[in-house]
């Protein structure tokens, strides 16, 4: 007995010794298979952003010259009527453009998933907006809305509406790059979403039908539910999206303009550094935007356990 | 008192963290100047420019291309020190950062060229050279003060301006046919290029273009209005803004009133492609400069165009805005020494090589007026003025024109806030420019540099 006790306490060491030994392996292989990536946000991303926020405590003039100010960037933030002008556009812009791209890909992924013919290419074709660069984008739709002569004008002149500026007027422009932004988007959701349903057991759909649940009922209880954690990823990776990007986008189509109805923060920060020299005051906002992304992140996280909303 | 005493600790941690962070920035900084090239003589001088070695092979950018190649062979033939010309692409659109991170990473070219809205930031942030100990007195009273008097601070010399672009109203002689209209309706004054431009303005066809998207060249074109009614930005003389007087309103309400009459478009037509929007019909009259002869030749060299000098308002006086680069040399580069002497060689001196290489460049390889009296009369025997367009510019408008302004980007910014304001968005002239008087006597107040001219 204590021979036999002996025997499988002894096996199974040796089997601890083989997963010890075959976990170690692993371990060193995902060490090196992530090291690049490591590697390249370190060198590209960290330390570029870790130098910015340093040069946001100092008046820096584009010509070598600095010096340290503290928060001086910052208090003056405070009373630059640009910056909260700009602020302003930026947070109109993502209250419209977030929940926008969360309904559009999440509709196109519903009318996707569907076993129609030719699924693959309209598929494909909803997604291509999003590879095209954003210049190209820009140009094309520059042209299709010039005034008088363009497309979307032309268009409207059969319904008797003429004289529409969709890139000269103020109260129409963020609008336009709104549209602009939600369609060349929408692919890439739509397919994140599509991911997510499929995801979903049909099981679940086959119990609900079976105990005459509707439509509605069906995606209001099943599928929205269950798209939790993909809803959690486009809320997150679209905010950041929509704070951060959109620069080529505005700077094609309107330079800001018209009088700065599309000057988003990131092309003020633009402005501030390339236009004007003002590197610290360029980099003391794009920290300030940083620090507003992180904690809107982890607050998300904290809020939804890490997208999972729920107590699992 | 335990929650006072670690509000301090955690203050000062985050303050020490804060100064470390940025030592490590600036030490970061430094590291990187430290990729500049380094201070040896005998490496060429670099030459950052947007015509040389010309990546195209058609075009006037090729006539361009080689006189650049040519000016820098002929220097290099004779000086130990040789110079490299550097074809920058997209050199003149603002959202091109090469050259401002350059100097940022204290690896700016040794000669560029710059314009007169960027001057005040070189200049003020110390990186030009005086260009004034390499010039004879002849030569600086060979350039055209309006020319060169926005690249002087004080006796110093800070650029050597290669041409002269007058601004002009250009018409389309089709479109004034079309609507019934001669020469003699070519408007004068600002009621009758408002009139004629109504008249002028169809479905498809904008009466008169003026410039809507925000930048520095709005402002160019915004400054010769302003002008006319005998205002300005800022007094040369006191160095006070005087955008709160009637006639910073009066080219406000201009611009305000070319969109709400239906004139003027909100978009540029043809995507700002003057000769290509004339010949399409989609534009009769454009505020637009001597640069277009070259692409009206080039684009739509059978289509007939007029040139007028700018409609003055009443009680004004006629008056334009001269653009043009200048040639300038980088105080910190390789060799600021051979970098002068190079610059003022080749467009600066009294030789007659320079004298006809000015001369080459404002007619032949560009059409333009010259900087320079000598080269102005070599143009003049050489035909320059003889064709109609040419003759306009030379003979009314030329006479009129002011140097385009050397300001700080914050004095164009509250301008131009100012300018899209009222043209674009509907606001009131007379607010709008009790705003922009009040941001600039603030900025002025603290203001450290060169006079603003």
């Amino acid at each position: 007995m204590t021979v036999q006790l002996s025997r499988t306490a002894g096996r199974r060491e040796v089997e601890t010794k083989r997963v010890s030994l075959s976990e170690r392996k692993q371990r060193r292989a995902a060490f090196w298979f992530l090291l690049p990536d490591s590697l390249g946000l370190l060198i590209f991303v960290a330390v570029p952003m870790l130098l910015a926020i340093g040069l946001g405590f100092f008046s820096v003039d584009g010509f070598g010259h600095a010096e340290f100010i503290g928060f001086g960037n910052y208090l003056r933030m405070a009373a630059d009527p640009q910056f909260w002008s700009s602020t302003g556009v930026t947070l109109l812009y993502l209250v419209i453009v977030v929940p926008a791209i969360f309904v559009v890909g999440l509709g196109l992924a519903l009318l996707v998933q569907q076993r129609i013919p030719f699924i693959g290419v309209i598929r494909s074709a909803l997604f291509v907006p999003y590879v095209i660069s954003l210049v190209v984008i820009a140009m094309v739709w520059q042209f299709m809305l010039t005034d008088k002569v363009g497309v979307l004008n032309g268009f409207l002149e059969l319904f008797g509406i003429h004289g529409l500026s969709f890139l000269g007027d103020p109260q129409l422009t963020l609008g336009t790059v709104v549209v602009i932004t939600v369609w060349f988007q929408m692919g890439y959701y739509m397919i994140i979403f599509l991911a997510g349903l499929q995801d979903i057991p049909g099981e679940l759909y086959e119990a609900a039908r079976i105990d005459g649940a509707s439509a509605w009922q069906r995606f209001r209880f099943i599928t929205l539910p269950l798209l939790r954690p993909t809803s959690f990823f486009v809320l997150i990776t679209s905010t950041i999206a929509v704070v951060t990007g959109g620069f080529d986008l505005v700077y094609v189509l309107t330079n800001g303009g018209p009088s700065g109805a599309t000057s988003l923060l990131i092309f003020y920060i633009y402005q501030q550094a390339f236009l004007y020299g003002e590197l610290g005051y360029a980099a003391a906002i794009g920290s300030l935007l940083i620090v507003v992304l992180m904690a809107w992140s982890l607050l998300m996280f904290k809020l939804t356990k890490g997208g999972r909303f729920d107590n699992d | 008192m335990v929650a006072e005493s670690i509000a301090r600790r955690s203050l000062i941690k985050g303050g020490l963290s804060a100064a470390a962070l940025s030592v490590g920035a600036l030490a970061a900084g430094s590291a990187l100047a430290g990729c500049a090239p380094s201070s040896k003589s005998e490496e060429p001088l670099q030459f950052w420019q947007f015509y040389a070695p010309a990546p195209q092979q058609t075009g006037p950018l090729v006539q361009q291309s080689k006189w650049f190649m040519d000016a820098v062979d002929s220097w290099n033939k004779k000086n130990s020190q040789q110079v490299k010309p550097v074809f920058i692409p997209a050199y003149t659109n603002p959202a091109n950062t090469r050259l401002a991170t350059a100097f940022a990473a204290n690896a700016g070219p040794d000669i560029f060229l710059l314009s007169p809205g960027d001057f005040l930031r070189y200049y003020n942030g110390d990186a030009l050279l005086d260009l004034a100990p390499y010039m004879s007195q002849d030569a600086i009273d060979d350039f055209y003060p309006e020319a060169l008097g926005t690249r002087k601070v004080g006796d110093g010399i800070y650029g050597l301006p290669m041409e002269i672009e007058p601004l002009a109203l250009i018409y389309n002689q089709k479109s004034f046919e079309k609507a019934g209209l001669s020469e003699a309706d070519v408007p004068k004054n600002w009621e009758q290029m408002l009139d004629v431009g109504e008249k002028l303005s169809t479905n498809s066809q904008a009466g008169l273009v003026l410039e809507v998207v925000p930048g520095y060249y709005q402002n160019f074109t915004f400054y010769p209005w302003l002008w006319q009614g005998k205002g300005d930005v800022v007094d040369p003389a006191t160095q006070r803004p005087q955008l709160a007087e009637a006639p910073f309103q009066n080219a406000l309400d201009l611009f305000g009133q070319s969109i709400k009459r239906g004139i003027s478009p909100r978009t540029l037509p043809a995507n700002g492609d003057l000769p290509v929007a004339f010949k399409a019909g989609y534009a009769a009259m454009w505020q637009s400069g001597i640069w277009q002869l070259a692409a009206f030749k080039q684009e739509t060299p059978d289509l007939p165009y007029g040139i007028a000098p700018l409609p003055t308002p009443k009680g004004g006086e006629p008056r334009t805005i001269l653009g043009g680069w200048a040639w300038v040399v980088n105080k910190h580069g390789r060799n600021p020494e051979a970098a002068a002497k190079f610059v003022v060689e080749t467009m600066g001196s009294m030789s007659e090589e320079s004298i006809k290489r000015v001369s080459d460049w404002c007619f032949g390889a560009k059409s333009d007026m010259s900087p320079r009296k000598s080269s102005e009369k070599l143009m003049a025997a050489n035909g320059a003025f003889e064709e109609s367009h040419m003759k306009i510019f030379k003979e009314l408008i030329l006479p009129t024109g002011r140097g385009e302004p050397r300001f700080p980007p914050v004095v164009y910014k509250t301008v131009s806030n100012a300018l899209q304001a009222v043209q674009l968005a509907g606001a009131s002239a007379a607010s709008q420019a009790d705003t922009a008087q009040q941001a600039l006597e603030a900025y002025l107040a603290n203001y450290r540099g060169a006079p603003l001219l």
